[in-house]
Formats: C-alpha cells, sequence, structure tokens
C-alpha cells in the first residue's frame, strides 16, 4: 500500500478525482496543495491505494506524486499538454 | 494541531511591521496596506475617476506585484497561464471592488482596521466569513471556472509590466497623472520606502501563498489551519504595534476612514468574501497570482480597477464618518452603494448557479 498525491488544475477536478478514488475503494481525502509542490494555492488529493489508480483521476489533474516519507515527492506523471 | 508554517506566520507578521511601518510614515490610519483602496487610488490617477480624494499611483501594489514575479521568477515558478473565464473573472474582480470599497477596505485592511482597534470592522470580518461560506457551499456542489493553460510568456509580464510603466510614470512624467491634494489620497510614505514595503511583502506573500480569503476556505473545507494563521499574525502584529505606538483607539467612536454603517459593511464584505473564493483568492492573493504570471489573475485586477471606478463614478463607495470642529458627521453607504452591493450579491448567485458542474447541479 502506498500513498499518492494528485494535483489538479481546479477545485472541481480534484473533487471528482476523490469521488472516484473513494468508489474504487480507496481511502482519499481533499487538502489543500503541498507547498514543495506547487505555488499554486489549490486544491489536491491524497489517497492511499495498491497502486497509482491514474485511470481514476480526472481529466482535469495535472499531476500524481508518491509520497515518501515527510515532505518527499516522486512525479510518477505530469500533464504533458501543460509542463 | 498540525505542524505550523511558519514561513505563512513570518509573512504574516512582516505584513503587519510593513503596514504599521507606512501608516507612521504618512499613509492613512489602519491603511498601512489596502489592495482595494490603492487599486482605487491608481484607478483615480489614471482618471478613470473623478473622485478628487482618492487619486495616486501607490507604490505598494507596484512593489507587490513586482516583488512576487521576481520571486517567482527566482524560485523558477514563474508560470504564464491563462484562459480560465477571463470574462467572468474580470467581472467578479469589479464586484469584489464594489464590496469592498462599500466597507472601506479589502480583507487585508480589514484585519488591520481590526488590530488598530476598529471594532467597527467586526461587521465587515462577519459578512466577510459568510461570504466565504457562501462561496464554499458553491465549491462543494461543483462550481469552477474551468481550468487555465500553459500560454506564451508575454502573457505573463503583462501585470508585471504594467505596474513597472505605472512607476516610470510616477517617477518620470507626473504630469500626465492626477494627484490628491487633500483626503486619503494625499496621505503616503515616501515611494522608495511604499514600494520596497510592497516588493518585500510581495516576495513573501508568493512563497508563503499567504490570502486572506484561502486561510478561512481552508479552515472550514479542510480543517487546515496553516494560511490562517498568517491572518492572525497581522492581527497580532498589528495589535501589539498599536499599542506600543499610543495608536489604539478601540470601539466605535470615529474611526480612521470608516463608517458605522454596519449591515452594508456586513453585506459588502460578504460579496467580497464570496467573490474572492469564486476567482480562487482575495485581492492581494490576485496581485500575486498576476504577479507569478497568471493572466487570468491580471484579468481580474484590471476588472478591479475598472470596479474601483465604477464604484466612485455612481457614488456607490462608502464615506467614511467625520468629526469636524467637535461636529460628528455620520458616513456610510448611500443608496447608489446599497443598489450596487444588491446587484453585486444577485451577480454572484447567478454566476454561481451558471458555472455548477452539470452532475452536481441541483
Amino acid at each position: 500500500m502506498s500513498t499518492y498525491v494528485a494535483t489538479c488544475y481546479t477545485h472541481l477536478s480534484a473533487q471528482l478525482s476523490c469521488k472516484r478514488l473513494r468508489s474504487a475503494g480507496c481511502e482519499a481525502r481533499m487538502m489543500p496543495v503541498p507547498r514543495a509542490l506547487s505555488s499554486s494555492c489549490g486544491t489536491c488529493v491524497r489517497y492511499e491505494g495498491e497502486g497509482a489508480h491514474r485511470e481514476l483521476l480526472d481529466a482535469d489533474a495535472e499531476a500524481l506524486y508518491e509520497v515518501r516519507g515527510t515532505e518527499e515527492y516522486r512525479l510518477l506523471w505530469r500533464d504533458d499538454t501543460n509542463p | 494541531m498540525k505542524k505550523i508554517n511558519w514561513l505563512v506566520v513570518c509573512t504574516g507578521a512582516v505584513v503587519g511591521l510593513a503596514a504599521l511601518l507606512l501608516t507612521m510614515l504618512g499613509n492613512p490610519g489602519n491603511m498601512g496596506f489596502c489592495i482595494a483602496c490603492f487599486l482605487r487610488d491608481i484607478s483615480g490617477a489614471l482618471g478613470l475617476h473623478s473622485a478628487a480624494k482618492v487619486q495616486y499611483i501607490r507604490p505598494e501594489i507596484i512593489g507587490l506585484v513586482v516583488g512576487a514575479a521576481v520571486m517567482a521568477l527566482a524560485g523558477g515558478e514563474f508560470k504564464a497561464r491563462a484562459g480560465s473565464a477571463p470574462a467572468l473573472r474580470f467581472l467578479l474582480g469589479a464586484i469584489v471592488m464594489v464590496g469592498a470599497l462599500a466597507f472601506l477596505g479589502c480583507p487585508l485592511r480589514m484585519v488591520l482596521r481590526l488590530g488598530g482597534g476598529d471594532v467597527t470592522a467586526i461587521a465587515g470580518l462577519l459578512g466577510f466569513i459568510v461570504g466565504i461560506l457562501a462561496g464554499v457551499a458553491c465549491l462543494k456542489k461543483g462550481f469552477s471556472l474551468g481550468r487555465a493553460y500553459k500560454v506564451k510568456s508575454a502573457e505573463g509580464f503583462v501585470l508585471p509590466g504594467v505596474m513597472v510603466g505605472l512607476l516610470l510614470l510616477l517617477l518620470l512624467a507626473p504630469g500626465l497623472l492626477k494627484f490628491s491634494q487633500e483626503g486619503p489620497g494625499a496621505s503616503h510614505a515616501f515611494w522608495a520606502i511604499a514600494l520596497c514595503a510592497g516588493l518585500v511583502c510581495g516576495a513573501l506573500a508568493q512563497k508563503s501563498r499567504l490570502c486572506m480569503a484561502g486561510g478561512i476556505r481552508d479552515a472550514v473545507l479542510f480543517r487546515d489551519l496553516h494560511l490562517l494563521t498568517g491572518f492572525v499574525a497581522i492581527f497580532l502584529v498589528v495589535l501589539v504595534g498599536s499599542l506600543l505606538r499610543g495608536t489604539f483607539h478601540p470601539g466605535l467612536a470615529v474611526q480612521p476612514v470608516a463608517h458605522h454603517d454596519y449591515l452594508w459593511s456586513f453585506l459588502g464584505m460578504a460579496a467580497a468574501g464570496w467573490g474572492s473564493i469564486l476567482l480562487g483568492g482575495c485581492p492581494l492573493r490576485q496581485l500575486i497570482l498576476a504577479g507569478e504570471g497568471n493572466g487570468d489573475s491580471a484579468v481580474t485586477v484590471l476588472g478591479m480597477m475598472v470596479g474601483a471606478a465604477l464604484s466612485h463614478n455612481f457614488g456607490m463607495a462608502g464615506n467614511a464618518d467625520a468629526m469636524t470642529d467637535g461636529v460628528f458627521a455620520p458616513g456610510g453607504v448611500g443608496t447608489a452603494g446599497r443598489i450596487g452591493v444588491v446587484i453585486c450579491l444577485v451577480l454572484l448567485a447567478v454566476i454561481s448557479l451558471a458555472n455548477l458542474h452539470k452532475e452536481e447541479r441541483v
């Protein structure tokens, strides 16, 4: 079981991603985007799961990170249309 | 409580100290910073409105945007983005400004007023919280203005560039501008000090993401108090500073650039709070985001300047209480301002409903 953080372009996108992850059985919650990941003050989804489940994220998801320890994030995927 | 984010706390403390310093050096009472008032002053200096008492190019605003831009560039966080409902953001910027100017201050000045002992600002604080709760309810229902997209770098430099242009006008061609000879617009610290204060606060606000509306939003939505600590730090620093300076005069009596019209202060700041949540940040945050290259926030700031001009051209801005030769002259929000605030609240409801996610629409 790993912990992931998905950042999104909009609050709605985080909300929809969170809903889908929960429906799939992941323990997911919304939270402010960690400062280490972005200067944006938007919303992200933090969840635990067997695998990253990128397919469950909303179309307006921006990036996906695996959380390692405190404040350490490994980039798994980023929307390449908006680097 | 979770781990305290000291960067946010320190930023709040520095903003509070800078506000105290600017007030000591000439800015109006409890107005070391006020994004709404200062954008209104800039609108006046450019001739967009003709309220003679509130016309001056405020270097604090220039500093905030340029400071944020420099910090974002230095940290590799300057990203030109745009395309998230610019016309609606322009309108929302104007709405936030009409609400804030009815109260006589943006959310940041509201905190400064409270720290300085202005009890009349409590009505504004309550309205601001209620407005934020309305905005949060919209977010929970699926409100969204849509995402922004990567655009050419030039887009991101528009507002920082405009600010540099304003500074050049102030220093090199002041004859083209209007300057107040009396009133709040004539009260200001020396331009270089105001500019430096803005630069420092803008840079720190970019790094810490300080936001008056975001603090309450995150506390309500996520039980996360990080941003709110900055809000509290500003209040405490100004409170202690005012006590030490002997300028803390708690009460409802005539307060600097403030009025007793509690209902319309409440409703004005409710509009400002609601609009700020729909925009994703308070007026200060919009300046910082524009400095980071966000074209949508730049459009919002331009909307705020137009909103300020309309506010004064149509007599919607609040009038401050005054005491002249021992005679009290009550201020407040006139009929035009009341109609304006009601229209703003109706527009906020319409914009909110029109932008709900379809699956969530009720």
